[in-house]
């Protein structure tokens, strides 16, 4: 698999607090990747690098052999890297079709194109019988498929997933899990996913990235990782 | 399958707007009406209000499409005003009264696009953008005191009601009426330019702007160019306002670039409800009127009535008028089975 997106020496300090230090990482075409790690590891910092919305006191990103480390949010945005925040962030004053439809247009979708890529997507997300449903009424997990939409309708080629199942019962925690692998397989993107939930991460099946502390503690697959015994000791727990 | 949180089907914003094109075509049919029944006074200075309309909207355009609020709305309708004097009182070798409309618009359009530049560009949000618009429409008020030589400083600038050649026809704006369809035909055709505006890409990106900038920022949108953008046709439209304002009552003075009036363009916008380009349009109108009325009634205590509506309104109807009627067309639609 070519190599999407890498990572080297990445640290970032706050004034004597140092939230990531010396972090080399890589994704390929294709590939998910899961990062865990306690509260404070610094794994939303991590990300929030990648995203453009910090910049790294150290070390060099690149995107497809490219070094976008002086690139600003939008600009590697409309490179393919794109972050679903946290906390679902979406227009939540517009319907799910509107929301859709402005993503859509940043990622500067001709105007004949716009509605059949509007309807694609909100397919793919699962969202067509709610279009017309103002974001404010969606339920927190539907808020979070239509961020994720908002993602692919701008054409993300990474997708920087931070914590998608946060606040989601188990159900809805499957479903998520479900629908990012197969929009993976199915339009061949990449994924870089945070997440404490480690029932969502073990279904994923994802090469597993552990930080601690702010730098890279080990990597592995998720039976590697789930037996290591540090990692046991710092994260999973003992039980 | 994820199920909704609420089990009804939510107003959408499509719908919430689909009803403002015929509450438009109404109003303007109204007004179009109007002089066949009345004549007077009236008929005289309607059309100022209708030019208030044109500075409300272009508010409504920045505060109520993209969310930025500004208190310079005065500043750039004085640019218009002393313009349109300046290249149509001879004062200047070159002139006359499109190209008096066109160097109105452009200059309103140039300095917000230059302070936008500089602002947004910057990051600089919220309150202190609301700071330095405040400031613009000081410094525009100081200078067209201080510029006497070209202004008339305090004794303002006056202006001749020009004659409007076709070629086919000329159309002498004199008499009131003529000068009421000729405001009308303007104000209506700026409403629909800045309507068909609001629909375009552009302006669905200024409404993504408003609800979530960050969201967009991170979906590839440069946002503060089209900050800058918005506000710097937000500036021509206001300056275009100014200089219809400076053809219609024949005189422009410093007081209409200063922080009072913008204070008051900004009220009128809060009462009428921001939202919509109609309802900003017609709250130039009627609170314009509504303050004029006030004023010669009770001359001490008209601000303190506005400024009480102003605070109620804040307080209890974020949306103003045409806000608060939104809702409740949609609460209706969604109580329907």
């Amino acid at each position: 698999m070519n190599q999407l997106l890498s990572v080297e020496k990445l640290t970032k300090r706050f004034e004597g607090l140092v939230a990531n230090e010396d972090v080399n990482f890589s994704v390929a075409e294709g590939e998910i990747r899961s990062v865990i790690g306690p509260n404070g590891a610094g794994k939303t910092t991590f990300i929030s690098m990648i995203s453009g919305h910090l910049r790294p006191t150290e070390g060099r990103i690149f995107f497809r052999g490219t070094d976008i480390t002086a690139l600003k949010v939008q600009q590697r945005a409309r490179l393919g890297i794109i972050r679903k925040f946290q906390t679902p962030s979406v227009f939540l004053g517009l319907t799910a079709r509107e929301n859709i439809e402005l993503a859509v247009i940043a990622a500067g979708t001709p105007r004949g194109q716009r509605q059949t890529r509007l309807d694609e997507v909100l397919d793919l997300v699962r969202m067509t019988a709610f279009a017309d449903r103002e974001a404010s009424v969606l339920s927190h997990g539907q808020r979070q498929w239509l961020e994720i939409g908002l993602l692919l309708g701008a054409k993300a080629q990474l997708l920087l997933l931070d914590e998608p199942t946060a606040g989601m019962t188990a159900e809805e925690t499957h479903a998520t899990g479900t629908l990012i692998r197969d929009l993976t397989q199915r339009l061949r993107l990449s994924a870089i996913i945070i997440e404490h939930d480690i029932n969502f991460i073990r279904d994923l099946q994802a090469p597993i990235t552990v930080l601690h502390l702010g730098k890279v503690f080990c990597e592995g697959s998720f039976e590697e990782v789930s037996s290591n015994a540090h990692v046991r000791n710092i994260y999973l727990g003992n039980e | 399958m994820i199920e909704p949180r609420v089990p009804v089907s939510a107003h959408s914003h499509r719908t919430r707007f689909g009803g403002e094109a015929k509450v438009a075509i109404a109003v303007f049919a109204c007004l179009a009406l109007f002089p066949l029944f009345v004549s007077g006074y009236i008929v005289y200075i309607l059309p100022q209000y209708m030019i208030f309309g044109v500075l409300a909207m272009s508010l409504a355009l920045l505060w109520g499409v993209t969310g930025i609020l500004s208190f310079g709305q005065a500043g750039f309708f004085a640019i218009g005003g002393y313009a349109i004097g300046l290249m149509t009182n001879g004062s200047l070798p070159f002139g006359g009264l499109f190209l008096g409309l066109i160097a109105a618009v452009l200059l309103g359009y140039l300095v917000a696009a230059l302070i936008g530049y500089f602002l947004f560009s910057a990051g600089v949000r919220d309150a202190y953008f609301v700071l330095v618009t405040l400031a613009l429409s000081i410094v525009v008020e100081q200078l067209s005191v201080s510029q006497s030589q070209l202004t008339g400083g305090w004794n303002g600038m006056f202006i001749m009601r020009p004659t409007i050649d076709l070629g086919f026809t000329r159309i002498e704006l004199f008499a009131d009426i003529p000068v009421y369809y000729v405001v009308l035909a303007a104000v209506a055709l700026i409403y629909a330019g800045l309507y068909a505006f609001t629909r375009s890409r552009f302006g669905k990106v200024l409404t993504g702007i408003r609800e979530n900038e960050m969201r967009l920022v991170s979906l590839g949108v440069p946002a503060a160019l089209h900050k800058t953008a918005a506000f710097a046709l937000s500036g021509a439209v206001a300056a275009l306002a100014g200089a219809l304002y400076g053809l219609h009552s024949g005189f422009v003075s410093p007081s209409i670039g200063g922080v009072l009036f913008s204070t008051e363009v900004v009220v009128w916008v809060a009462i009428a409800g921001r939202s919509s380009l109609i309802g900003a349009l017609l709250g130039g109108i009627i609170v314009s009127s509504l303050s004029n009325y006030l004023s010669a009634i009770t001359p001490t205590y008209w601000q303190l009535a506005l400024g009480l509506v102003f605070i109620l309104t804040i307080a209890f109807f974020r949306g103003g008028v045409a806000g608060t009627l939104e809702r409740f067309v949609a609460n209706r639609r969604s109580a329907q089975p």
